[in-house]
């Protein structure tokens, strides 16, 4: 999970930090004076150095120090001698707006959960930092927040606003008794789909599967024919450390785990959801998971999914080992492929909305927000965290231009944030596909809004071959543009498939522990963990499952189960 | 005079271990409050409200603090078992053999897998084991089928002590040359002259006198007994063996770090800390006894 999570950080970041890169000429016309030249800047900072402070672009008159905790992927590489904390982006942070941005301390990605729990438990809280929803919940029932409600009221800039104002509900999620504690990412819808090797399936002249039938035969019919050489694995998922599915506390993460089997049943298991009687009820504890459970015990015995679930140290290297023919994941999964393609050039990955559920439809539960920024309660300029989030999202002056001049990612862009308007995704693929087709002039995107499918737009006509509306591998220019080629090649080939598929989305009653989880939640999650996986790898009977609901209920969970029938 | 003044050289050399115990070990105990706490991290340890010993109530209450408590002494009690047993064998095997390249060799490849950290050990292991790893290769030209060595509960255990064994056993063997070499070669000369068989003299020479170095090892080994090894088993487990795989550590890693109860982890690991000092000093008493070691 952490690795994919790593490289989904840096894909997106990049996709989205273009994005933040868009210009906004609403906001342009309010803060120009701010904003759109560094050489008056100076000038204007000096001129009205105490109500500069309304500006929300404006530059500080004084340098004003913030101190981060942040997630570096040790991996990145930065120009030249550049760091996370002193790079080109930062520079012109300090140098535009006098925003000096320190590091308490870093941590790998993999890492950053942890050490952010940590510095929350010692109370030894950098200025401001991404925390989680549960860390966020934490940190407020702890007091160690600042009240973010005034501050964003008087320096949020227009199109910040904005964009919160077309994710509706964000804002709120993170209001606790009128006080608005955090700022929340936007987040990019997500369902998990059937990823397959296309070229596998023409070769055995298959059909893409739709039901879970299909997708047995696929899966039998690639392991029979080795298609993926003598160990040739059927469906890939969770690695080691991993989870079967996305859960409540981490409903976005659907890339290789085995949400998809559970959606096709009906069952939401991770999340809580109605019955049929309106109360709130675990997912886990259905008799439709018990029965996905008894699927996947069947198919795990036959061999369709692999033998080795929970046990790969990385299961990502299966597909780039060429011995997997299918997974599940999300739009951007190809994000994930590069090196797979890189080893298999031949290998083409292509998305289905399937296995359906025996009504035909294609389920997913819905994803919550996964980062905030914080803002320590005992930090005296809140103002620059906001001001932070205003360039980050808003059109760069000039002087953005030339001093940094390039697409920055969340590596150099400090408390970086997915931010866009709601229908973002859905924006970028449909322009990119007429822009391609000539449908639309690249002067017809609106470049204000939406930055990034500008980008997406300008490059696409280097990265993808006639037929445009066959997203085959083999109709790619992987060379020419390789910098873009894993944007535009998510987008069109993920993206395109999962605005167009008609997703029935479940949402989760409780999207953060209750009082009663903080104590409780280890150890009926353990109990989940290990029924379920033993279930499947046919260690225990599958009526364990019936223990495990009368043990979790016992211990806890009826306990739990009433407190979140309270959140609805 | 001279006594005085060599105990102040000593004394001094012990001063940065003592600096390091207090600053690390004897500073941060105050944290065990927290056990005994609704700890609020806003309010820090000594603000948060006191809630006497809910946390231990709740934790004898989880049927998990058994299974924990009993997969880490059965673990730890083997794994201590084991690596006396496998590297005084092992000494002793190879101080039979003459060549001297051969052993220093041997010695010097059995020791080395000590020093490399349990997350690349663990990846190699799982590798070996998986599947289609070499190990169910050899195994299915037995015709048998290949089968999970690491999600099998009832295997589980017995991989982490052979892993720590194979690990740790060339390591622990060095301490027994040093022994065997301590040996005065004149006894073996007096028993070769009086007729003793190579069986006889290692029975009865070689085994009584490294036999307080191997008590002594075990004994100390006592103070160990809840620490069944956190590295390796974060880096090994995965929830089909919780049941006989979960320890102690890995439990309040999950429980005070991915789901930041801090009360019911510091509890816990408490608790562990003084089932330790009961042992540590009951084995200090046993090696005392039995092989006349004193540390005071």
């Amino acid at each position: 999970m952490n690795k994919s999570f790593k490289t989904l950080a840096v894909g997106l970041t990049v996709a989205f930090s273009l994005g933040a890169c868009a210009s906004n000429n609403a906001d342009n016309n309010a803060a120009g004076t701010g904003s759109a030249s560094p050489a008056a800047s100076s000038s204007s900072s000096s001129a009205a150095p105490s109500e500069a402070a309304v500006d929300p672009m404006g530059k500080f008159a004084e340098p004003v120090e913030v101190s981060l905790g942040r997630g570096v992927d040790p991996t990145y590489k930065y120009e030249g001698n550049d760091t996370a904390e002193d790079n080109i982006y930062t520079r012109w942070l300090k140098d535009s707006y006098n925003i000096v941005v320190k590091h308490e301390w870093e941590a790998a990605p993999a890492d950053y959960g942890q050490k952010v729990s940590l510095a929350i438990a010692s109370n030894n809280l950098p200025d401001a930092m991404l925390v989680n929803e549960t860390q966020l919940r934490q940190m407020v029932k702890a007091g160690q927040l600042a009240d973010l409600t005034e501050v964003y009221d008087k320096y949020g800039a227009e199109r910040l606003k904005q964009i919160y104002k077309t994710n509706p509900g964000l804002l709120e999620g993170v209001t606790f008794d009128g006080k608005l504690y955090a700022l929340p990412e936007t987040t990019l819808p997500s369902a998990p789909m059937t990823w397959i090797r296309k070229d596998w399936l023409d070769k055995l002249g298959l059909e893409a599967p739709k039901t879970l039938q299909d997708l047995e035969n696929v899966a039998k019919a690639f392991i029979d024919n080795k298609m993926g050489g003598d160990n040739t694995l059927g469906i890939v998922g969770t690695q080691q450390g991993g989870s079967l599915y996305s859960t409540f506390l981490s409903s976005g993460d659907h890339f290789m785990n085995f949400s998809s089997l559970f959606f096709a049943n009906d069952a939401y298991p991770g999340i809580w959801v109605k019955d049929e009687s309106g109360n709130a009820v675990y997912g886990s504890t259905t008799a439709e998971t018990k029965k996905s459970l008894s699927l996947m015990r069947d198919w795990y015995a036959k061999g369709i999914l692999d033998k080795e679930i929970g046990l790969r140290k990385s299961s990502k290297e299966a597909l780039t080992s060429g011995q997997a023919g299918i997974f599940f994941g999300p739009w951007w999964s190809p994000y994930d492929l590069q090196d797979a393609i890189k080893s298999n050039p031949e290998a083409n990955w292509r998305p289905y909305a399937a296995p359906l559920d025996d009504a035909g439809v294609f389920n997913s539960n819905q994803a919550t927000g996964s980062n905030f920024i914080v803002v320590n309660k005992k930090y005296e300029h809140p103002e620059a965290i906001i001001k932070m989030l205003n360039l980050h999202v808003s059109e760069k002056p000039e002087s953005y231009k030339t001093a940094v001049g390039k697409e920055m990612t969340s590596q150099e862009i400090p408390l970086f944030l997915v931010m866009g308007f709601g229908d973002q995704l859905q924006y970028a693929v449909k322009t990119t596909q007429k822009v391609l087709t000539g449908e639309m002039k690249l002067e017809e995107v609106d470049k204000a809004n939406y930055g990034f499918t500008y980008e997406l737009s300008s490059h696409v006509k280097n990265i993808k071959k006639e037929p445009f509306d066959n997203y085959d591998i083999q109709y790619w220019d992987q060379k020419t543009d390789p910098d873009f080629f894993a944007h535009v090649y998510a987008h069109l080939n993920g993206g395109s498939t999962f605005v167009d598929a008609n997703v029935n989305y479940v949402k989760s009653i409780a999207t953060a522990q209750t009082k009663t989880m903080q104590t409780k939640w280890t150890n009926l999650k353990k109990l989940e963990d290990e029924t379920f996986l033993k279930i499947i790898m046919g260690i225990a009977p599958v009526d364990e499952f019936d223990t495990f609901v009368t043990k979790w209920k016992q211990q806890g969970g009826d306990e739990i189960t009433a407190e979140v029938n309270e959140l609805k | 005079m001279l006594n005085r003044g060599v105990s102040k050289h000593y004394l001094l050399m012990l001063l940065p271990g003592l600096i390091w115990l207090a600053l690390y070990n004897v500073l941060p105990m105050y944290g065990v409050l927290m056990a005994f706490k609704d700890f609020n991290p806003g309010l820090g340890i000594f603000k948060s409200e006191w809630i006497g010993m809910d946390n231990f109530e709740y934790m004898f209450q989880l049927d998990d603090s058994k299974v924990i408590f009993k997969n880490t002494i059965v673990i730890a009690l083997f794994k201590m078992l084991g690596n006396l047993i496998v590297p005084l064998v092992f000494a002793l095997m190879l101080n039979e053999v003459k060549n001297r390249l051969f052993t220093r060799s041997v010695q010097t490849i059995v020791y080395l897998p000590h020093f490399l950290s349990w997350v690349i050990i663990a990846g190699i292991m799982l590798d070996i084991f998986s599947y289609s790893g070499p190990i169910n290769q050899v195994l299915s030209l037995f015709g048998a089928e290949p089968m999970l060595f690491f999600a099998n509960p009832n295997l589980f255990p017995w991989m982490v002590v052979f892993s720590d064994i194979w690990k740790e056993f060339g390591f622990a063997a060095i301490i027994f040359f040093a022994a065997l070499t301590s040996i005065n070669p004149e006894m073996y000369e007096a028993a070769a002259i009086d007729g003793a068989s190579q069986f006889k003299r290692l029975t009865r020479i070689t085994l009584p006198s490294i036999l307080p170095v191997a008590v002594l090892l075990g004994t100390l080994s006592l103070g160990n007994i809840l620490n069944a090894g956190f590295d390796q088993i974060f880096n090994l487990y995965n929830p089909t063996v919780y049941s006989t795989g979960d320890i102690i550590d890995t439990w309040v890693y999950r429980a005070g770090l991915i789901d930041m109860q801090y009360g019911l982890a510091t509890a816990v690991g408490l608790l562990k800390s003084v089932v330790g000092l009961v042992l540590i000093s009951v084995s200090y008493t046993l090696a005392y006894r039995f092989a006349n070691y004193r540390i005071f």
